[in-house]
């Protein structure tokens, strides 16, 4: 639901708008300073990342710096932010590159720069890192798929709505999807297609695919916004089809309890962001770290949604111990 | 516009449509179709307000970003109300304060028409993005949502607004005085003003025109998408754009009609549902898209010249 227009205020002032970094966190310059990048302001997945880094920051007693795109997933500028970094010299970086290919030349010029440097998210194509933490793409399309393909009991007709062309992310999750369709020999893939992560796209491109197919039992969209957008567009032509995302945003959820969106794989902003700001402390501190982090990416449905049912802002990092456990 | 240009592009659209009846089973189904219109709707209110500021020889690179902010602020106000007057109101005035911010840049600041609403694009984003600060505004109620995805009489209600905006602006631009100023200002904007017309005026209202367009398409995305995010306007404006031209009013002003941006509504929609209809490859779609409006801007090209000569 919609936060108050204060705290919607407030929590826009966590962010730096400008092109440069702005300092939050209780340690500020004397403490352990780690600089945050991400890739855009406008996607929710990101502000997630960076509350549950506010957040890790706080627990450890260090600082925090942001370092966003004013315009969404720019590679120049992400570039132009890096040499930045490396001038003020934050103690370590969190790093989500805009695009893992494009960036690693940037990647090795932290390295270069002697800056510790964990991978967060998106896992990048070179460069040193003291540890990467996201998640698995092709598993989450996995889970996703034989969860959905499950709860149609292994036969039906299924469509995929597909992130962007060509990039990781989508390819990956339309793998695992695909791997899932494979292992049900019942279930035929009618068709699949790109919805560029976008909500308006996959609507219009569902309802494209309703007037094609007389018969659709399930939809597997490579992200939440995505699975919404399906959903909005059987519901104006009065189909039913279960419907499954991916992410575990806020919005999935409650399209969960309400009874609309069959479940979504969690690969949770908030915890990703605690995670990757405490691995980079934790190695300022000389604390043991994995070079990998596994997320268990659970499937969040009816039975389990209660931990992701609360606004992020009011949502604080579990303990480190508690969550390399888990 | 002649009629017979506008032929022409109809044209266009009616070969795409027998390809596509002759592929797909489902293509010419009556539902299809209304689905189609409903489609092109949204990228034609938009379009429509873009049409009359080309037409006066000037550019709207803002509507995008008009879309976002005026849903985002129409969707915290229902919310906040629970009312959904309230809410379009909001939407609409927040569109037209934007567009008479427009029209006074160029016309009072005289900024070329690119860098005034190129700059309020990033003024428009930079607003909408700290509002909004990552998070998704959500779940309306079904009377307002019935605005975009709801049916009266078995026709989508977007089509209704559609059909509209079409026979009003139709009427505005062809039979006032208004519409014939704006076309003779785009035209040449030195002798408009030499005979008369009061060209600063006219290009305000054409501005704000634009923005009320935009803000009546962000009520029509909110209905219809059920949310409101800080990144909805960015996809929708180059398209809106697209489809003025490609209807064929004159990027540099003068020439042109609403109903050819109709067609170029469409048929950017048309695109679209035949990729999806016959399943064309998520890594063909942007080339198939890129070679099918190429291909119809040069067979209108060598129509009208054949027309002509």
């Amino acid at each position: 639901m919609m936060r108050s227009i204060r705290t919607r205020l407030w929590a826009a002032g966590l962010i730096c708008v400008s092109g440069t970094a702005c300092s939050r966190g209780g340690g500020g310059q004397a403490a352990d300073q780690v600089a945050l990048f991400t890739k855009n302001q406008t996607n929710p997945y990101f502000q997630s990342i960076r509350l549950g880094a506010e957040s890790a920051a706080s627990q450890m007693k260090a600082g925090i710096v942001h370092y966003v795109p004013t315009k969404p997933d720019s590679i120049p500028e992400q570039m132009s932010q890096i040499e930045d970094a490396i001038i003020k010299q934050p103690k370590a970086i969190v790093f989500i590159p805009v695009d893992f290919k494009a960036m690693v030349p940037g990647v090795q010029k932290l390295n270069a720069a002697s800056i510790p440097v964990v991978n967060l998210t998106d896992r990048s194509a070179g460069g040193q890192f003291v540890s990467f933490v996201g998640c698995d793409d092709e598993r989450l399309g996995l889970s996703a798929g034989r969860y959905l393909l499950k709860h149609l009991n292994g036969k039906g007709n299924v469509i995929i709505i597909e992130g962007v062309g060509g990039s990781a992310n989508s390819a990956a999750r339309v793998r695992g999807f695909n791997q899932a369709i494979s292992e049900f020999p019942g279930v035929k893939l009618v068709a699949s297609q790109p919805g560029n992560f976008q909500r308006l796209q996959a609507l219009q491109v569902t309802e494209n695919l309703l007037q094609a197919h007389a018969q659709i039992d399930g939809v597997l969209a490579a992200n939440d916004a995505m699975a919404l957008g399906a959903i909005e567009a059987l519901d104006g032509a009065n189909r039913k089809a279960a419907v499954i995302g991916i992410n575990g945003t806020k919005e999935a959820v409650d399209a969960i309890k309400a009874g609309k969106l069959l479940a979504t794989v969690d690969c949770n902003g908030f915890e990703q962001g605690c995670i990757g700001v405490m691995t980079a402390i934790r190695h300022l501190r000389k604390l043991p770290v994995p070079t990998e982090f596994a997320f268990p990416q659970p499937v969040i449905d009816r039975s389990n949604y209660g931990d992701l049912d609360m606004p992020d802002a009011q949502r604080s990092c579990p303990m480190w111990e508690e969550l390399v456990k888990g | 516009m002649k009629a017979s240009n506008l032929g022409y592009r109809l044209g266009g659209v009616l070969i795409i449509s027998v390809i596509l009846a002759l592929l797909s089973d489902a293509f010419l189904s009556a539902s299809n179709l209304l689905n189609v219109l409903r489609q092109a709707s949204l990228i034609f209110l938009l379009a429509s307000g873009v049409t009359l500021v080309i037409l006066a020889a000037g550019l709207d690179l803002s509507i995008g970003a008009n879309v976002a902010l005026s849903a985002c602020l129409a969707a915290t106000v229902i919310k906040l109300t629970g009312s959904i007057a309230l809410g379009i109101v909001t939407g609409l005035s927040c569109g037209v304060v934007i567009g008479l911010v427009n029209g006074v840049l160029v016309t009072a600041l005289r900024l070329p028409p690119f860098i005034a609403t190129y700059g309020m694009l990033w003024v428009l984003h930079g607003i909408t993005y700290w509002y909004m600060a990552g998070d998704t505004i959500y779940d309306f109620p079904p009377t307002f949502r019935a605005l975009g995805s709801g049916y009266a009489l078995g026709v989508p209600v977007p089509v209704y607004l559609m059909l509209g905006c079409l026979v009003a602006g139709g009427l505005f631009t062809r039979y006032t005085t208004y519409g014939h100023q704006i076309y003779a200002i785009g035209a040449n904007t030195e002798v408009a003003r030499l005979s008369g017309i009061p060209v600063r005026s006219r290009l305000n209202l054409v501005y704000t025109l634009s923005g009320a367009m935009a803000g009546l398409a962000s009520v029509v995305y909110l209905a219809r998408l059920n949310s409101a995010e800080a990144d909805i306007g960015e996809p929708l404006m180059l398209p809106a754009i697209a489809a003025v031209l490609i209807g064929g009013t004159s990027l540099f002003g003068g020439i042109g009609s609403l109903s050819g941006t109709l067609v170029g509504a469409l048929f950017l929609t048309l695109v679209l549902n035949g990729m999806n209809l016959l399943t064309i490859g998520a890594n063909w779609q942007p080339l198939v898209t890129g070679v099918i409006v190429v291909a119809a801007a040069w067979v209108d090209i060598v129509a009208r010249r054949r027309g002509e000569g």
